[in-house]
């Protein structure tokens, strides 16, 4: 004891100072908690947990102060994150439909079924009949092996996300304006930037670790400006320094405003621009995808500055303060803080620009706005594109788990194919070059009956796709086969054949990417429940049981560093490096590229980031090295409101429940907190409904209606003729009333805009 | 080493102590390294500094003593949170949905004080820097749950213990976002079992060390004692340890005292 | 039966080699994570033992700076 006391003094002296706990033991406490690192189970932000755990449960969790993301801070659904493993209702066996009911199999009937049913359609209806429909918030192991057992082992693409639902838009921002995803930037950037801008962003319900950040920078440094740009009056705004409204959908003419009055006024940076810009114009009148099999490919075109400034002519503040109901006064503001040689801007967004039938256009013009002022890839100068699932960025955008994606490139790419050919084994006539669905479309596809097997893992569909209804019942035709792996039951198992019980984050080992390429293991601290194991241990199964051993030759124990060690292979080199696996079980998170032991923390400038030759600024990403700005006009939403449908609905989150909610409505904290969904209404168009918090209201749109309680300037306030509805409530689903219109280019849907009217129920 | 059970504290010298940190703070300022880059390096500096709070009501230590007993009992202390260190709910209702910080929670939880609507003391938050409350702190707004758990709710920490009789009481829970003791350890709303009898001695982690272990991860030094940087001299370091003999006088003078 | 914890700052990359200095005086040590710091337990017969060992610690080649933490007697 006394030993152990002593040892306990001197380690406590210094708080600076690390000594590695196991020689610390022997303490008067008798406590026997151990504390282990994982990211959280929820948004992109990825904050460090340390997770205790006590007798082989989860017991408490404390924000990781060694985390550079949340440096020991989390919001209430990180505090009761393991909270969510618990639910009495987890899925512990699986479940095969007989007789129109779900009932309980082992583990080998069904997924033999599974296998067999794989198996049947390949051979009956061809490849492209079956399909894999993934996650965010699959780790990346799981995400690799869907996209080895689909794209190199079957041979089809499809192989989708519903990251594509998300963040797709943000993908193709990146790719048009930089030829390479993800931010340049990263979470440092907010230490150093004197003015935030949130694009239809309510960060401090979604993204609050950051904004908490960003509160906390603002107390500490003089002159710290926060600029609310929304749709609707939050807490942010609240917070804000500046809250300005603007229309729904009229961002895109607001941005080319600001740009216009950059170039006015002669802020734009000329050697910047010469140096490191080109500017391109694409194809106009793109249209909304909602007629199936739609196609769409842009064709750039090359354009002058002089063009560039004839284009934004038409977005004066004057003629755009009608438009969007921006005054040319906050539009000039705004420019002028983007614009002030001396100040570093950041600029953050996440749904508002990405769902959006021009999220691709809104992404390239807050790029414009940076380039034109060369304020990017600095300290501080950041534009930022938030994510909203733990993985969305590690899983399906690097491993590229999209229709029309390799973990290295593209499979229209022979180079890309060649590469990932040779790393998994496959004869490289396997990759076919041609992509098949994109999300929306693929659920199409399901309806029509093209796709005729669809193996659905960790989400949840039948709550989070736009139009429901047809998407739903599609997937219930007859000859559909429809296997769900997740943890709760959800309406997205209701309509499945056979249902298989995942394993849950820390019960299994895995990896998840954050959103400034931050990849963060965590180890197997618990037991997964029942029979369940990972959703890639599932793959691996199913795809043995296809007589594809030999691309899997792993064990269940050693399979996570293995896949590690041959998905490794895809990223090698100084663009986008990623850590060996033994630095990542150590560090609590390792950003991309990853070089000579050392994350990169700014890309694309010479003086932080090793892939970028001279000496500033190398947009490596495009060959010629420079950035594109793109002319991309106003073009109004698929749907506007009407006489008949006379209300914009808007959706989206809240700060308790992340997604359909199958995990936090059962953390009783949270339910307790936020336990139904509702329909935010400005107080005016209360008052004309004659409708007050709590009554019944009715909103109906082409494709639905759904009655739910009203609340009237209680969280959340809406501009007047505007709604807002939440989606994580599956007993009051709001998708049953979205529109499925899409960006053409990224083809992720828009569930901020469509026509609804409101009634008093 | 053999483990030994009947040991007595000998020293554990406060101004000794005292000294040491500043001279060994000293020495280690000295080996850091500077930094090669042109802009501030913000990486290593945690958002939550653990340190920065704990004299932070010093100024209202000695009106403690007078001030009122509020009734809070530890049992609703603990039954108010998830587990014990998670961020308690609100349990009483809001005056606005839409508001943050400064203009409505902290204009009771920073400084306390009695709320005659719902007739009790306000407790105060041990971190009124960080402003977006509802950021963890969430109300209740119905009794029902979703589905039924399986969560097991950990027990509290058992209170007093030391490593001897007599010796001060280890801090039995972590001190992150919790470093300013004062806040919930004295005052009206303090719960009863948990209120210090001495809230005037304010430098509490003179005498009362973490007892968890896990309370050992990076946080940052104290950027204050940089004020006393100067180089370290053999002498110095010398002049730091007691001489035996003073270490024997105290072991006698404790073990004296304890029996 | 003097129990001592020390902290020991080692002079610049010499964590290492102050470590095998402190070993074979026989006490024992907990190397820190991060910095160039360790925690030296030292456990002594007697009076005499205990600052003969101090002596020797002090006058370790790698040590740059010592300081006692706290002390034990039985």
């Amino acid at each position: 004891m006394a030993i152990a006391s002593a040892a306990m003094a001197a380690a406590t002296l210094f708080p600076g100072i690390i000594f590695p706990n196991e020689q610390l033991k022997g303490l008067p406490d008798g406590d026997d908690i151990k504390w282990k690192k994982s990211p959280c189970r929820f948004c992109g932000v990825g904050c460090g947990l340390l997770i205790g755990v006590q007798k082989g449960k989860a017991v408490a969790v404390k924000g990781d102060p060694a985390s550079e993301v949340n440096k020991g801070l989390c919001c209430v659904k990180g505090y009761h994150s393991v909270l969510a493993i618990y639910g009495k209702d987890r899925l512990t066996k699986p479940l095969i439909r007989r007789n129109g009911k779900l009932e309980p199999a082992t583990m080998k009937e069904a997924l033999d079924l599974v296998a067999s049913k794989m198996k049947e359609n390949i051979a009956k209806h061809g490849k492209d009949s079956v399909a894999i429909y993934g996650s965010g918030q699959w780790t990346i192991p799981d995400g690799y092996v869907a996209s080895k057992f689909m794209k190199g082992v079957i041979g089809t693409n499809n192989l989708e996300a519903n990251a594509r639902l998300c963040m797709a838009s943000a993908v193709t921002g990146f790719m048009t304006s930089f030829g390479m995803d993800e931010p340049m930037g990263c979470y440092e950037d907010i230490d150093h930037a004197d003015v935030f801008v949130m694009w239809g962003n309510n960060m401090a319900e979604m993204h609050p670790v950051l904004f908490s950040r960003m509160l906390d920078q603002r107390l500490r440094r003089n002159g710290v400006k926060i600029i609310d740009f929304a749709t609707r009056t939050t807490r942010t705004s609240m917070a804000s320094d500046r809250s300005i409204l603007f229309k729904p959908q009229t961002d895109l003419a607001v941005a080319n405003a600001i740009c216009y009055e950059i170039l006015k006024n002669n802020w734009h940076n000329r050697g910047f621009l010469q140096k490191h810009c080109v500017f391109k114009s694409g194809k106009t009148n793109i249209g909304y995808g909602l007629e199936d099999k739609f196609q769409f490919k842009d064709e750039p075109k090359d354009m002058t500055l002089e063009q560039f400034k004839a284009f934004l002519e038409d977005y004066r503040p004057e003629k755009v303060e009608k438009l969007s109901g921006v005054s040319a006064k906050d539009i000039k503001y705004m420019a002028s803080l983007y614009g002030d040689p001396n100040k570093k801007v950041m600029s953050l967004w996440c749904m508002g620009p990405n769902q959006h039938t021009r999220g691709t256009w809104m992404n390239n013009l807050i790029y414009n706005i940076h380039l034109l002022t060369g304020k990017i890839s600095t300290p501080g100068n950041s534009p930022f594109s938030l994510t909203g699932q733990p993985s969305a960025c590690g899983t399906v955008r690097e491993v590229g788990t999209l229709t029309h994606a390799l973990p290295y490139g593209t499979v229209d790419n022979e180079k890309a194919r060649e590469k990932a050919a040779k790393i998994w084994g496959v004869p490289v006539t396997n990759i076919s070059p041609k992509p098949t669905y994109h999300t929306v479309e693929m659920f199409r596809a399901l309806d029509r009956g093209d796709i005729k097997f669809i193996w659905i893992q960790t989400t949840n569909p039948f709550v989070s796709m736009p139009k429901l209804k047809r998407y739903r019942e599609g997937a219930k035709k007859d000859d559909r086969f429809v296997v769900v792996s997740d943890v709760y039951p959800t309406p997205t198992t209701d309509v499945a054949d056979v249902v298989l019980p995942a394993a849950m984050w820390i019960e299994r080992e895995g990896m998840f990417g954050n959103s400034e390429r931050r990849t963060q293991h965590f180890e197997k601290m618990l037991e997964p429940q029942g029979e369940a194991f990972s959703d890639a241990w599932q793959m691996i199964e199913v795809a043995r049981r296809m007589g594809y051993e030999k691309y899997f030759p792993w064990t269940k124990e050693n399979h996570v560093e293995k896949i590690w060690e041959e998905y490794y292979k895809f990223h090698e080199g100084d663009k986008h490096g990623i850590a060996p696996y033994e630095v990542l079980k150590k560090e609590s998170g390792v950003v991309w590229p990853y070089v000579n032991g050392k994350s990169t923390k700014w890309r694309y400038h010479a003086k932080y980031d090793p892939a970028a030759k001279g000496d500033s600024f190398d947009f490596y990403g495009k060959p010629d090295g420079k950035a594109w700005i793109w002319v991309r006009p106003y073009e109004p939403p698929a749907e506007s409101p009407d006489n008949d449908y006379p209300f914009w609905l808007n959706t989206g989150r809240v700060l308790e429940h992340w997604h359909t909610g199958s995990m936090t409505r059962r953390v009783a904290v949270l339910h307790q907190a936020m336990p139904h969904s509702y329909a935010e209404l400005h107080p005016n168009d209360a008052s004309r409904l004659g409708v007050k918090t709590g009554d019944k209201v009715k909103l109906t749109s082409r494709r639905g209606s759904l009655v739910l309680p009203a609340s009237v300037n209680e969280r959340g306030l809406p501009t007047e003729g505007q709604v807002f509805v939440p989606f994580f409530d599956e007993s009051l689903l709001i998708n049953e009333l979205t529109l499925d219109s899409f960006c053409p280019i990224s083809r992720e849907p828009d569930y901020k805009k469509c026509a609804v009217k409101v009634e008093k129920a | 080493m053999k483990r030994k059970s009947s040991y007595f504290i000998i020293g554990l010298c406060v101004a000794l102590l005292a000294s040491a940190v500043f001279i060994f703070l000293a020495a280690l300022r000295e080996s850091k390294r500077p930094a090669d880059t042109d802009y501030m390096q913000t990486g290593d500096t945690p958002s939550i500094p653990a340190e920065a709070g704990v004299f932070r009501r010093l100024a209202m230590a000695l009106q403690y003593q007078k001030m009122p007993e509020g009734g809070r009992d530890l049992r609703t202390y603990y039954e108010n949170r998830a587990y014990p260190g998670a961020p308690p709910l609100i349990p009483h209702p809001l005056v606005s949905e839409k508001g943050i910080g400064g203009k409505t929670c902290l204009q009771c939880h920073e400084n306390g004080g009695y709320t005659e609507q719902f007739k009790a003391f306000a407790p105060v938050t041990p971190h009124p820097e960080l402003l977006n409350c509802r950021q963890c702190h969430v109300p209740k707004t119905t009794e029902g749950l979703f589905a039924n758990s399986n969560f097991t709710k950990p027990d509290p920490p058992v209170l007093g213990q030391s490593a001897m009789p007599g010796s001060p009481p280890v801090i039995p829970h972590t001190l992150q976002l919790r470093e300013n003791c004062l806040a919930c350890h004295a005052g009206p709303a303090a719960p009863k079992a948990i209120k210090v009898s001495h809230p005037e001695r304010v430098n509490c982690r003179q005498c009362h060390v973490p007892a968890r272990l896990d309370d050992l991860f990076e946080k940052p030094l104290m950027e204050d004692a940089s004020t006393w940087t100067r180089p370290v001299s053999p002498s110095q370091r010398n002049g730091t340890q007691l001489d035996e003999k003073e270490v024997s006088a105290i072991g006698e003078w404790v073990r004296e005292n304890n029996q | 039966m003097p129990i001592k914890s020390y902290l020991a700052l080692a002079c610049e990359n010499q964590l290492e080699a102050l470590r095998t200095e402190v070993l074979a005086l026989g006490c024992e040590v907990i190397p820190a994570e991060n910095k160039d710091v360790l925690i030296v337990i030292s456990e002594t017969k007697n009076e005499e033992e205990d600052k003969a060992l101090l002596e020797k610690l002090n006058s370790m080649k790698n040590l740059r700076h010592l300081t006692l933490v706290s002390a034990f007697a039985e």
